[in-house]
């Protein structure tokens, strides 16, 4: 992202798209659309599928420029909450097709981050808010967003009980929020 | 709603974010939040800003956009026909537009001339007073003057952009190859009544349907073409106009695809790949 391009804020950009203007939306897919197929693909473990998805939320954003509501969130939240939800449906039309048997590969809650990131301070802010939680409720947020499973699912594979899930769900993402709240743009 | 349900609800909220409620709970929080609750809203919001903040970081973001970009490019070039027809409509708009500028710097002129002649009049009188009052009952005037020519610019506006609307339906039916088919209300609402039409030679496909209800904040009504080979396909979204018709134009179905019929489903905001959603109309082409 270039200074220049730092300069014009993402409401400014998805109102030049509701006039048509491709170029706002080539803006904004140089902003997120690399985040947009990471966060596809770590639910779906399928690049090409993952890239669709991200192409997907960015179309929808450009045919509803002209609708989008700010006043319910940002754009950023927006279609980061969108490409989760498409990913998912995705992923569960996927598994409908398969055959019996046939595993989606697994989530690895430990993978490592990538190193290449969107914005640098915005990513040092995120990880020290991340740093905020305890190893439990930062693996369980995890594993809640970045998969498809049920709070029982999660439960079982974490071996957790249910009732602890919620509550230690719960008590991150408030963390969460609370580190990050007026520090991320 | 008490203040204790009102708490309860507001203790799920994160879990609303992450989306990972039961079913009953689901349905609470959504109907909490369809009445109107600000402070639940706005805790939602913050929990989406803050998941999609982790989400970015913890996701990476190690690829090139340029397959994306790709992708995007396809679909812009396949939309062009609809392109088209949306920039003539926004022509309409920006004529209206136009004429309203237009109205507004004349009533600006004639507000300076009129001020400028009671003025003159003013100096040539001793009667300030009746002066006075009579600059401001011109003035009181030309503002009225000014709004009406400003409504009217709007109303024009508007005006301008149905009629293109209207006019792409019209040619979109036209022609030899231009297939109709009137839809049909069903169960959810049986009321309803619309009109499909592919033209593929104009490369046009538009929609007109009256008597849909309104939509939730989460979905709206999707098309669909049936295809004899490949089933249904998508063929457009949309939320109906408040009042009056709702005019939309269509992705065209491929071409060599024999479309049977046309169908509109309520679903997911932004639409899926294939209905999930109640069925509100359908309607079967004419076999040729």
């Amino acid at each position: 992202m270039t200074a220049a391009d730092n300069r014009i804020s993402d409401d400014a950009l998805v109102s030049a798209m509701a006039s048509g203007d491709q170029d706002s939306l080539a803006r904004l897919n140089q902003r997120y659309g690399r985040a947009l197929a990471a966060v596809a693909d770590r639910i779906l473990h399928d690049k090409a599928d993952a890239e669709e998805v991200a192409a997907d939320v960015l179309w929808q954003l450009w045919r509803e420029a002209s609708r989008f509501d700010r006043s319910r969130g940002s754009v950023g939240a927006w279609i980061m909450m969108t490409v989760r939800s498409r990913a998912i449906d995705r992923l569960r039309a996927r598994k409908a097709r398969e055959p019996r048997g046939t595993e989606v590969a697994g989530l690895s809650v430990a993978d490592d981050p990538s190193n290449e990131i969107h914005n640098a301070d915005r990513r040092r802010k995120v990880e020290l808010a991340l740093a905020s939680l305890n190893d439990g409720e930062r693996d369980l947020l995890r594993l809640a967003y970045f998969s498809d499973l049920s709070q029982s699912e999660i439960a079982e594979r974490t071996s957790i009980p249910l009732g602890t899930v919620k509550s230690r769900m719960r008590a991150g993402l408030i963390r969460l929020r609370d580190a990050l709240r007026g520090s991320v743009e | 709603m008490s203040a204790m349900e009102h708490a309860e609800i507001k203790d799920l909220i994160p879990l609303k974010a992450l989306s990972r409620l039961d079913a009953d709970e689901r349905r609470a929080v959504d109907e909490h939040l369809a009445s109107g609750c600000d402070e639940c809203e706005r805790e939602l919001e913050s929990f989406n800003e803050a998941l999609a903040a982790m989400a970015i970081v913890e996701a990476g973001a190690d690829g090139p956009s340029d397959p994306i970009w790709s992708l995007l490019q396809t679909r812009l070039d396949a939309s062009r026909p609809a392109q088209r027809i949306e920039d003539r409509s926004k022509r309409g708009s920006s004529r209206g537009r136009g004429l309203a500028m237009l109205g507004t710097a004349a009533v600006a002129a004639v507000v300076a001339i009129a001020v400028s002649y009671a003025f003159f009049n003013s100096r040539m009188r001793t009667d300030t007073s009746e002066t006075s009052n009579e600059i401001a009952a011109l003035t009181a005037k030309l503002i009225e003057i000014e709004r009406n020519l400003d409504a009217t610019g709007d109303q024009l506006a508007a005006l301008q952009a149905k009629v293109a609307q209207t006019t792409d339906l019209t040619l979109a039916s036209l022609g030899p190859d231009a297939r109709v088919a009137r839809l049909a209300g069903l169960d959810p609402a049986p009321s309803a009544n619309g009109t499909v039409a592919i033209n593929h030679s104009q490369g046009t496909a538009m929609l007109e349907v009256n008597g849909l209800p309104p939509t939730p904040d989460d979905k709206e009504y999707e098309v669909w073409w049936i295809g004899a080979k490949q089933g249904p396909l998508r063929a457009g979204t949309f939320v109906p106009s408040s009042h009056g018709a709702t005019i939309v134009s269509l992705d065209l179905p491929p071409q060599g695809e024999v479309v049977l019929a046309s169908a509109i489903t309520l679903e997911p905001r932004g639409g899926v790949e294939k209905p999930s959603g109640a069925m509100y109309l359908k309607g079967d082409f004419p076999r040729h």
